[in-house]
């Protein structure tokens, strides 16, 4: 431990006589260490620069209270103002409650119109024509393939060449056919309103669970159903003037033939006539 | 860094071996001292970085406030005075109150307008019937017709195929006597859905109105199957008119053929 001390002692002598003997080298590491070597922190009273920092970051906090805060108090403002508006005049959740409330109400009325466009008309006494009546009545097109040999069974058939000349044959054959056309069709039809009135029930069911932004969306479905109610109606207004079309041209034909057959008639009661 | 430099300036400086090394190392470290020590802050650039982050927010971040601000009253003034504009929402309300009590109750009473026309007391019976919206007494319905226009022959008074068509006939035009009874009905439904959908139209908001247009829609797709439905009996009845001429005019063609076979054999024997 002596001998260590001692060894210490004696470089530390070397060094200071180094030293002693190097006064320019040290004077320039000494400058450099003092250039280089990190400053304390200097003191909040005495430094000029903190009362700088101070002041400006007061002046800084009361800038962004100023700006900043009374700007976002604006725009909070305003904000608030929107919502007021759209909650109380705009989207009142009590009125739209009550118009939830109301389309059930609506809802029941269709059970209603449901129920009544169901109740059962048919009619017929006789075995014929209650079979085709069923199968009139039936709102089935499944059923549609039945419908000739009913109406057949009531109406008869098409008379054989040998008993009605052809113009007669064709007319009675033409007339069957847009008579048995438009049964057809109002089974069809039947069919489609009952569907239709199932879909409008969903949907109905629908809106009254739909929020005031989703309910166009269904009104745009609803709007696409009834376009497509429409078509179907014109599909049976169509039917119906066929059939009357097909009345139309009986009566002509009718009368074509009165004037054919008195034609034919006066002609025979000449030639009758002149033989005697 | 700093410390890495100091002990390799003091090295080189130990370690110099003539006078010129030790001014040429001098010069060396200061420049060296110059280009790597850091600048110390002075006052003056602290305040201007100060005044730098108070031009910030006094120039882009409060522009930008105001912008928004600027916008968000754009678009409060716009609901309140061009989209959803008080007035013209009460003004709506009103209209839909004042056209219910203009329109609703005049309407109701032209088409209550009794149209009951018939003299004689079966008729009178069949008319009454006929035209009371009810579907519970389709019985009444049958009983009456049955009074005003006669039942199906019977087997001995008429041929099966009269007797067919004057039953299915009877049938179709009792099916339509039926429905319309039933459409009267559904029409008198109609009519109070549309009542209560007006009534809320009357005291509804811009936000509840789509729940009302919606379900009025659903509402007319129901009215126009009933419509359908309506023209579905009406194609039977026609359907059913043009069969029966048709089984007419097969009935006059065959009843034709078998008279004019029966004059030629009569002119035959003659």
């Amino acid at each position: 431990m002596k001998q260590i001390l001692t060894k210490s002692l004696d470089k530390f002598k070397s060094g200071l006589r180094w030293a002693w003997g190097h006064k320019l080298r040290v004077a320039v590491l000494g400058m450099v260490l003092a250039v280089v070597a990190p400053r304390p922190v200097k003191s909040q009273i005495i430094d000029p620069c903190c009362a700088i920092l101070s002041f400006g970051l007061g002046t800084i906090s009361g800038t962004l209270n100023r700006v900043i805060g009374g700007g976002l108090n604006n725009i909070s403002s305003i904000d608030q103002g929107i919502q007021n508006f759209e909650q109380t005049t705009v989207w009142p959740q009590s009125l739209i409650t009550q118009a939830q409330t109301l389309v059930g109400n609506i809802q029941g009325i269709s059970t209603q119109i449901q129920s009544v466009i169901h109740t059962s008309v048919a009619s017929a006494t006789l075995p014929a024509p209650q079979q085709l009546e069923q199968n009139l009545l039936s709102a089935d097109s499944s059923q549609i393939s039945q419908t000739g040999a009913a109406y057949t069974a009531v109406y008869g058939s098409v008379p054989d060449a040998t008993a009605a000349p052809s113009d007669v044959r064709n007319r009675i054959d033409m007339t069957d056919a847009a008579a048995q056309a438009a049964m057809k069709r109002a089974i069809e039809i039947d069919q489609l309103a009952d569907l239709e009135i199932q879909a409008a029930n969903q949907i109905n069911q629908s809106i009254q669970s739909a929020a005031p932004g989703s309910a166009p969306i269904i009104e745009a479905q609803a709007d696409a159903w009834l376009v497509r109610a429409n078509a179907y109606t014109q599909a049976a207004t169509a039917d119906l003037m066929r059939v009357r079309a097909i009345d139309l041209a009986n009566a002509g034909a009718d009368v074509k033939t009165g004037a054919t057959n008195t034609s034919n008639l006066g002609q025979q009661l000449m030639n009758i006539l002149k033989r005697q | 860094m700093t410390i890495a430099f100091f002990i390799l300036f003091s090295w080189a400086m130990i370690k110099a071996k003539s006078q010129r090394q030790v001014i040429a190392l001098s010069l060396g470290g200061a420049v060296a001292v110059m280009v790597v020590a850091p600048p110390s802050v002075h006052a003056q650039s602290l305040w201007a970085e100060i005044q730098a982050v108070l031009d910030a927010i006094t120039g882009i971040i409060q522009t930008g406030l105001d912008s928004i601000n600027t916008a968000r009253t754009a678009i409060s003034n716009s609901y309140q005075n061009v989209i959803w504009p008080t007035q013209l929402i009460n003004q709506a309300t009103a209209q839909v109150t004042q056209m219910i009590a203009q329109y609703q109750n005049p309407m109701r009473g032209i088409l209550s307008t009794n149209l009951a026309s018939a003299t004689l007391p079966p008729v009178q019976q069949l008319e009454s019937v006929m035209r009371n919206h009810q579907i519970g007494d389709f019985n009444t319905l049958v009983t009456n017709y049955a009074n005003a226009y006669g039942p199906v022959p019977s087997a001995t008074a008429a041929s099966p195929a009269d007797r067919a068509m004057t039953d299915m006939d009877d049938a179709l035009t009792l099916d339509n006597l039926k429905t319309l009874k039933a459409t009267d009905d559904t029409a008198d439904l109609t009519l109070q859905a549309a009542d209560q959908l007006e009534s809320g139209a009357s005291q509804s908001a811009p936000g509840s109105a789509p729940f009302l247009t919606a379900t009025a829609v659903v509402a007319s797709i129901q009215s126009q199957a009933v419509t359908q439905k309506m023209l579905a009996a009406e194609l039977r009845q026609e359907a059913t008119r043009l069969a029966h001429d048709n089984a007419l005019r097969k009935q006059g063609a065959t009843h034709t053929g078998e008279f004019g076979n029966q004059i030629i054999n009569l002119l035959k024997r003659n």
